[in-house]
């Protein structure tokens, strides 16, 4: 659906920080698009099966553009926060240059109604600018009492979490558990395999 | 919403924000290999070619760039035409160190048919057979014997037997770092540093987006690699019909044939869990041995590195050996159902199906032998020693099975 004219094997595979640099930053001053790919779905809380068709779906997982909101509330469930924040840090080499570039929140999909909800597989990851004026280290966000900005932009990624991948996009490039086992055997001369 | 982009990767312009090439292992032997061998016309020279012998891995990390996005990976073609002197095997040998093979070769599946193979290596410092492992690992892709003899004529003379041709011509190569989980994870979430460094460890591991590659076939469980090593064959069936799964799973079942013996059967076990999961020091064989009879030490660090997988592994064979919680455990936990590599399949016998279903209340152990039913056993009490440390956060959801 990252419909576009790049050669086979081009995705959307964006980093945390260049969802946040090149597209919600973008999103939030007003400044044009390049290229102009995740959708605004901020007028109406989709289920998280619902976004098909509707967000930008890359490797199964949808993004889009949301408004920072107290309760996201479904017409069949509700994200539930995880009180986990992770800042996005700038990449710059010099460690004494990196700033947040911006804050990442985690959701669960829940069924239902709170507190009574099932808990589903679906994972939000919610991008958003560092909260102005507020130190980021003092980040001790009490449970129900989240920063109320409607004017805000964030980011969605959702993604159904699956049992049987092996855990991550950062894993393609990773060695198999078997792999990793001929290479620690390859360490003892002796047994060492045949090419 | 959408506009064109045009991109050029090699000139002036740029691969868009958000982009980068990520290429199923289908795409690089299908379209880009295909027609490097055919000479085809590739639309954009994404992929260089490279002579092997003349860079090194971190020299080709600056020639395969594309675009000016971060990479983890590049790619590159590579023709495989010198030999050592002594034999047929390729010369993979650089200025500074060479390329050697370990494991088995993969096969490569599209839509259920068998399109290639892939071979890994390893970059080692200095001269075999005294050469230093590095972290540089580099998968080289080449299509099946018979579809090169098709496609490429001029090869067709100098081809003698299968054996040979695996050692001509074109390759597609993947270089990247084998990575620290550990550390990485570690380094990236630095207000995180505070908390229970092996719950954030494996929290973010488990938030990473799943794998979109869902046709690579060899992206086994652990649980399921090791069963396999120990001797039940789990199977995924649902990729393929029954023919090509019993052949496949024939194959990979050979492969543990093959393996040489270890001393003991208890090696076979530490040796699995200790090089999956250990950070260990390159060539640091005394991590390994470090780990027999400290559960704990194995269990901490294989939080560390192992993603969800690994988790539901360790959930699935705490189940497994827990007969009286897992129907609680199941009911709260429904994604359990849908573990395909948890399914037998129809090639094992019926008391395997059983063992690896969260209800399966019957731990049948009968078809695994003694010694490693002892092995298995040492193993998951490892694991399950320690999931009851992980209660505080809603994915965390192991310590409801009370074990």
């Amino acid at each position: 659906m990252a419909d576009n004219n790049l050669p086979p094997g081009f995705r959307f595979y964006p980093t945390d920080e260049e969802l946040v640099v090149h597209f919600l930053h973008r999103k939030d001053g007003f400044l044009p698009f390049h290229p102009d790919v995740i959708p605004d779905l901020d007028v109406y809380p989709y289920n998280p099966w619902e976004l098909e068709g509707k967000a930008l779906c890359e490797g199964s997982k949808w993004y889009y553009y949301s408004r920072k909101m107290q309760n996201r509330v479904t017409e069949s469930g509700y994200w539930q926060a995880m009180e986990m924040d992770e800042p996005i840090m700038s990449s710059s080499s010099s460690s004494s240059s990196r700033k947040i570039l911006g804050m990442k929140n985690y959701y669960v999909f829940y069924l239902g109604e709170p507190p009574a909800g099932v808990w589903t597989s679906w994972i939000m990851h919610e991008y958003r600018l560092p909260d102005s004026g507020s130190t980021s280290k003092s980040s001790s966000r009490k449970r129900g009492h989240p920063k109320l900005d409607y004017s805000k932009w964030v980011i969605c990624k959702v993604y159904e979490q699956k049992n049987d991948d092996d855990g991550g996009d950062e894993n393609d490039t990773e060695l198999s558990c078997l792999d990793e086992v001929f290479l620690s055997m390859d360490d003892f001369d002796e047994i060492s395999l045949p090419n | 919403m959408r506009e064109k982009m045009n991109i050029s990767v090699n000139g002036e312009s740029r691969v868009p924000p958000g982009f980068r090439f990520h290429p199923t292992e289908e795409e690089l032997l299908q379209y880009y290999l295909r027609k490097k061998v055919a000479n085809d016309q590739i639309d954009l020279d994404v992929i260089l070619e490279v002579d092997l012998n003349k860079l090194e891995p971190w020299d080709i990390q600056e020639r395969c760039k594309i675009g000016t996005t971060p990479q983890n990976d590049w790619y590159f073609f590579s023709h495989k035409d010198k030999k050592y002197p002594t034999g047929t095997r390729t010369n993979r040998a650089t200025a500074s160190g060479f390329w050697k093979a370990t494991g088995r070769d993969k096969v490569i599946y599209s839509s259920s048919k068998r399109i290639g193979m892939r071979k890994t290596l390893v970059f080692y410092k200095g001269r075999a057979p005294h050469g230093q492992k590095s972290d540089w690992i580099m998968h080289e892709y080449r299509l099946d014997d018979n579809t090169i003899l098709i496609n490429n004529d001029t090869h067709v003379t100098r081809v003698r037997s299968g054996d040979f041709i695996q050692e001509e011509g074109w390759v597609v190569c993947r270089i990247f770092k084998k990575k620290n989980h550990l550390i990485k994870s570690l380094d990236s979430s630095p207000i995180n540093k505070s908390n229970n460094m092996a719950l954030e460890t494996h929290t973010s591991n488990m938030l990473d987006s799943p794998s979109d590659h869902d046709h690579d076939h060899d992206d086994q469980g652990a649980l399921e690699q090791i069963f396999q090593f120990i001797g039940g064959k789990p199977q995924d069936i649902s990729n393929n019909d029954i023919n090509t799964t019993k052949s496949s799973n024939q194959q990979q079942y050979d492969r543990f044939l093959k393996l040489p013996n270890l001393e003991s059967p208890n090696n076979n076990i530490n040796l699995l869990v200790g090089s999956y999961y250990q950070t260990m020091p390159e060539n640091d064989i005394a991590s390994i041995t470090k780990t027999e009879g400290d559960p704990d030490s194995v269990y901490n660090s294989a939080v560390g590195l192992s993603g969800l997988n690994d988790w539901a592994t360790f959930e699935t064979m705490a189940s497994i050996f827990s007969p009286s919680s897992s129907t609680d455990h199941h009911h709260h936990h429904h994604d359990l159902d849908h573990l395909p590599q948890l399914k037998s399949s129809s090639s094992t016998s019926s008391s395997g199906d059983r063992i690896y279903h969260p209800n399966g209340g019957t731990s049948t152990l009968d078809n695994y032998g003694g010694s490693n039913e002892i092995d298995l056993w040492s193993f998951t009490r490892s694991s399950s020693s320690a999931t009851g440390s992980f209660g505080i956060d809603p994915l965390c959801h192991v310590s409801d099975s009370g074990i």
